[in-house]
């Protein structure tokens, strides 16, 4: 093929890997601690090549990438698949070549994931879902099969009208079209009993990380934001088996576990459920005086707290979707965006909203100016800071977030 | 020097009529908000323009007011007033003008827009369109229909995802029966299908006239004009009658030997929304290189009626299903960019001219490929352009100028089309 590929002698790798895990990630069993969980789980992140994915593939097991934000994973999980959570390439990721392909005014994650699969680094994955979460990342798989050849694609059409009761058929169907990508992509077939068993297992993983979530919200939390973070994050990156096993571990240690007190402000972080902040990023929210205590960060695991009986397993995963009450940028709002957010406020009693969009995400700036409306008509203060994966200097970021929690806690 | 003489009144008959009906349209929705009809919001792609018209709503198409704002240079007032609000510069154009239009009182230079009774949100080919609408719907507290329009990622539309907008179409139905008293009338709507399908059928053979050489079309400049009915009065007398008008227009065009493009030297198809607010300079960079479109994409982000998505009386809710799952921007790239190569090769075009849109990411994003895979896969010489279809200060016109300059120079010596320069 001419064009992109031959633009520059492609396929030089964007980035180097830097961690080698052992095909079985043996080293996700034998962190003990959270401490230990969270230190492997940065190291990971750090690199922007998959290290799971790659030990994964090795071992031969077949993979499959979820853009975010919601994918129903369990249903790569019943074919035998792994589902790895696909949030582009990080900071240490060069850009080069996606710019050309996909444009200049659009958001860090698009560009970085083509970036990845144009220089070999998606090469573990046999398929990639994108769901239609919006229009960059719809178009991304548009490109994605002639630019990066040789894995499955699918775009994902999950519903916009809750109302109907015809959303429920047609997601059914969705997912059956999935399903049929998967199997082309080396998946076993789809089978009641294993989509029912897989639904459990990921019932257990939401509700671990539900524990996570309650361990922020307390009036000693136990757990820092990035702590969380991590831990979450790990659970779309390792198999579900694992990550179910750390979590119990880690909700073992949380029942004994003590932070230092802080005087801090309780905030609600908004914004990133897609492109994802850095990790000096979320760590500066806490070290200024914010106390996240809910935020938008990997909604993909809590969309509904379990899945509902009733029905075949494959009617079950499209009823939880479309039951779900949740308001995010990239669904159609259940209420409206100003009831979302103060019934988040009372919920949680955060004081004040730190709004993190990524650059050039469309709904998340949309949605803002109607939060910010309904935090103006009650007086609540918020501050909107813009990120991109690759931003490296927060000094302006710092001096903004500072002000923001002066002026909360001297008010 | 001799005086030119006047164009007869067969070849200004569209035009002239395509003023009259905008300005009655405008007039109308002016005297709307006086109250003596309700008013539904909708959306160009994939509209359901009968169904809504036929419980007496009136139509405003807030993407039709902001590119009418644009052309007439009046958008930028709107898009301050949005960003002022909180909307940020990487916000959609269209967006912008209109909910800083709201704010303003919805005074425009053609009339005043009426507030909206009803959300109708056709959820066809942009997500934008549902953050749009619920914008709406947050700042009036009317009513949001949102209608989920499948993403069309197969040359046809499968039976599962026509059945889910039919059973939408439904309970709109439903819901207009609650919200005005009135009971569906489904021979109205049959008779109503009937007019569209007759002005759909115009606008195809005006389209179609784009294949012959030298074309007596302009496919892009000249068709965002001739959009409108079919856009905006689809279903009503007026809309059929208005592309039998513009045929014989056509047709005393050919007669005459009177074209868009005196001299055609170069035959382009176009993708991309057009710049409105440089709209005629433009063109202008066209027409000094004796370039016309032959063909474009743009036109039919209503709708793909080129490509057989026609509306069909006889089986009135499937059709409109089937069309609005079929409108342009929701149809996958891989479908887009076959549809675009087919009018290179159909309408006998020596090049391909992409204009990017800063804010519009459903149109945009991708559109880099397009250009790889027509220059490298189709070896179809393709020139990408960007700058904005409502903001004025992102058309930087010598950068734009120097580039067209460039392409149609180099195009030159490879099109037998080609000759002279500008």
């Amino acid at each position: 093929m001419g064009g992109l590929l031959s633009l520059g002698n492609l396929p030089e790798p964007a980035a180097t890997p830097s961690v080698e895990l052992s095909e079985d990630l043996g080293e996700f069993a034998r962190a003990a601690t959270i401490e230990e969980m969270v230190r492997l789980g940065r190291e990971v992140l750090s690199d922007p090549t998959y290290p799971t994915a790659r030990a994964l593939a090795r071992a031969g097991r077949g993979v499959v990438g979820c853009f975010p934000v919601y994918t129903p994973q369990e249903i790569a999980h019943a074919m035998g698949l792994v589902p790895v959570a696909l949030h582009g390439g990080g900071e240490n990721l060069e850009i080069n070549h996606a710019d050309a392909a996909l444009g200049s005014f659009l958001c860090s994650i698009s560009k970085s994931t083509l970036e990845l699969g144009l220089t070999g680094g998606l090469e573990a994955f046999r398929a990639v879902v994108f769901p239609y979460i919006c229009d960059v990342s719809r178009n991304l798989e548009g490109i994605f099969p002639r630019l990066v050849p040789g894995r499955e694609t699918f775009m994902l059409h999950l519903p916009q009208n809750f109302h109907t009761p015809a959303a429920l058929p047609f997601l059914v169907h969705e997912y059956s079209r999935l399903a049929e990508r998967f199997r082309a992509a080396g998946g076993s077939p789809l089978t009641e009993e294993a989509l029912a068993s897989s639904i459990e297992l990921f019932d257990l993983q939401r509700a671990g990380i539900r524990r996570l979530l309650s361990a922020k919200q307390g009036e000693r939390p136990s757990l820092s934001l990035s702590e969380s973070y991590v831990l979450r994050r790990l659970g779309g990156l390792v198999p579900r088996e694992l990550h179910v096993a750390m979590l119990e571990r880690a909700a073992s240690e949380l029942e004994h576990r003590a932070r230092p007190a802080r005087d801090a402000i309780k905030v609600l972080l908004v914004g990133p459920f897609c492109e994802q902040p850095t990790l000096e990023l979320l760590d500066l929210l806490e070290q200024v005086g914010c106390e996240v205590v809910d935020d938008d960060l990997l909604q993909a695991h809590r969309w509904y707290p379990s899945v509902p009986p009733g029905g075949s397993a494959l009617e079950r995963l499209a009823r939880a979707y479309v039951d779900s009450r949740m308001d995010i940028g990239v669904r159609a709002t259940p209420t409206t965006k100003g009831e979302a957010i103060l019934s988040r406020l009372d919920a949680t009693g955060a004081k004040g909203v730190v709004f993190l969009t990524a650059k050039f995400c469309e709904p998340a700036l949309e949605d803002v100016v109607l939060y910010r409306q309904a935090l103006d008509r009650r007086k609540v203060p918020y501050l909107h800071l813009e990120f991109e994966e690759r931003s490296t200097a927060y000094e302006q970021a710092r001096l903004q977030l500072e002000t923001f929690v002066e002026s909360i806690m001297f008010d | 020097m001799a005086e030119r003489p006047a164009p007869s009144p067969a070849l200004t008959q569209a035009r002239d009529r395509q003023r009259e009906l905008t300005d009655a349209y405008y007039q109308e929705l002016a005297r709307t908000d006086s109250g003596r009809k309700p008013v539904a919001y909708m959306l160009v792609g994939g509209n359901l323009a009968e169904i809504v018209r036929s419980f007496g709503y009136e139509l405003v198409f807030p993407e039709i007011v902001a590119l009418n704002c644009a052309i007439k240079h009046a958008s930028l007032p709107n898009i301050l007033n949005a960003e002022a609000q909180g909307y940020g510069l990487d916000v959609c154009g269209y967006v912008k003008n209109d909910l800083g239009l709201q704010e303003l009182g919805g005074l425009t230079p053609f009339g005043k827009i009426p507030p909206p009774d009803l959300l109708v949100c056709s959820f066809s080919g942009c997500y934008v369109y549902v953050k749009w609408w619920e914008a709406l719907a947050e700042r009036y507290g009317v009513p949001l229909f949102m209608l989920d329009v499948p993403y069309l990622r197969e040359p046809t539309p499968r039976k599962e995802e026509i059945a889910y907008v039919t059973a939408q179409l439904e309970e709109l139905i439903a819901l207009l029966e609650r919200t005005t008293g009135r009971s569906f009338d489904r021979a109205e709507l049959v008779r109503t299908l009937g007019a569209s399908r007759r002005a759909e059928e115009g606008w195809v053979d005006y389209l179609h006239a784009g294949r012959q050489r030298p074309s007596p079309i302009e496919a892009y400049f000249e068709a965002v004009f001739y959009m409108f009915p079919i856009n905006v009065l689809r279903g009503t007398p007026e809309a059929a009658e208005f592309y039998a008008l513009v045929n014989e227009e056509v047709a005393a065009r050919v007669r005459e030997g009177q074209y868009p493009v005196p001299e055609e030297k170069f035959r382009v198809v176009v993708e991309g929304v057009p710049p409105y607010p440089s709209y005629r300079t433009f063109w202008d960079f066209f027409r000094r290189w004796g370039a016309v479109s032959v063909a474009a994409t743009y036109p039919k982000v209503g709708g793909l009626f080129d490509q057989g998505f026609l509306h069909d009386p006889s089986r009135p809710l499937e059709s409109i299903a089937e069309y609005s799952v079929g409108a342009y921007v929701n149809e996958a790239w891989p479908l887009r960019r076959e549809l675009i190569a087919s009018y290179v090769r159909d309408y006998a075009a020596d090049a391909v001219v992409i204009h990017g849109i800063k804010s519009c990411r459903s149109f945009t994003a991708g559109q880099g490929d397009l250009r790889d895979w027509l220059l490298h896969e189709r070896g179809i010489p393709t020139l990408y352009l960007e700058s904005d279809h409502e903001d004025p200060r992102y058309f930087a016109p010598a950068q734009i100028k120097n580039r067209m300059d460039a392409f149609f120079e180099s195009l030159k010596p490879a099109s037998p089309a080609a000759g002279g320069t500008p």
